[in-house]
């Protein structure tokens, strides 16, 4: 994915999205009390922005990509339809997964105290915040193309 | 006994001035049922912002070294007003009942007691 990001958008750019994924990432952060951390990564399970301590992030991204495609298809044969989130509950807290748009997902670490509907509304607008910053930077606006 | 839907049906269409009532649990601030009126509120994001009315509330008295429960909150605004009565029943733990009234429809006290009648007769 990142590869594939600085081929299409240049270096400058990525270090900008970034920088916006961080900043959207703090955001959430901020809203959501009892959230531990945070981070973006592509479906096929590459780190593209992180804002977490103490848990390792690409190795977290790995997982997540590993248990997307589980829900992804348990969803598809179930007949549900496009994957959405996940949520993963332990005794020591959460583990959410949202789409970001269709290349990339959104995971956040919540403590157990986290209001999981809370949680949900902050975190389903960030994705598609997000959805929108990845968009943006994948198709730039170019007055030539027409599309 | 009522259960959560019959709860909130008959808070809806008893209690004058009702626009929209919603049983919530406050541990993961996401609604057990929610019952639209003509108020237009989204009760899931109400459900959501109260949780956090309630557990600050009871931080507060925990803090204060009060060892007493919550029988409500009321939230006046300029033309509603807002009630959020935790359960007490054995079966109610950690829940509330969210109920939004149209402030120039609804009697208050009689509202206050009707929601005190619906929340002793409901069994979760």
């Amino acid at each position: 994915m990142r590869r594939a990001l600085k081929q299409r958008v240049g270096r400058r750019q990525l270090i900008a999205l970034e920088t916006e994924l961080l900043a959207e990432l703090r955001a959430v952060k901020h809203r959501v009390p009892h959230l531990a951390g945070g981070l973006v990564a592509s479906v096929d399970g590459l780190l593209v922005a992180h804002d977490t301590h103490g848990t390792e992030p690409s190795g977290l991204a790995a997982m997540t990509a590993a248990s997307l495609s589980l829900a992804q298809r348990l969803a598809d044969t179930t007949g549900q339809g496009e994957f959405r989130e996940s949520l993963v509950r332990g005794e020591h807290g959460y583990v959410a997964t949202y789409a970001a748009g269709g290349s990339c997902v959104l995971t956040l670490l919540a403590h157990p105290d986290v209001n999981v509907g809370r949680l949900h509304l902050e975190a389903r607008r960030s994705a598609q915040r997000i959805a929108g910053l990845l968009n943006d930077s994948l198709l730039p606006k170019d007055p030539r193309d027409p599309g | 006994m009522t259960d959560a839907a019959g709860a909130l049906k008959q808070a809806m269409t008893s209690i004058e001035g009702a626009i929209g009532a919603a049983l919530v649990d406050y541990n993961s601030g996401m609604a057990l049922a929610t019952l639209d009126g003509p108020g237009g509120l989204d009760l899931n994001v109400a459900a959501a912002g109260n949780t956090d009315v309630v557990r600050a509330k009871m931080r507060t008295m925990d803090m204060l070294g009060l060892q007493d429960g919550i029988e409500d909150i009321l939230i006046t605004l300029s033309s509603q007003y807002h009630l959020i009565r935790p359960l007490t029943g054995r079966t109610g733990k950690g829940l509330f009942l969210y109920l939004a009234l149209d402030k120039s429809r609804a009697n208050l006290a009689m509202a206050r007691h009707q929601l005190t009648r619906i929340e002793a007769d409901l069994e979760v």
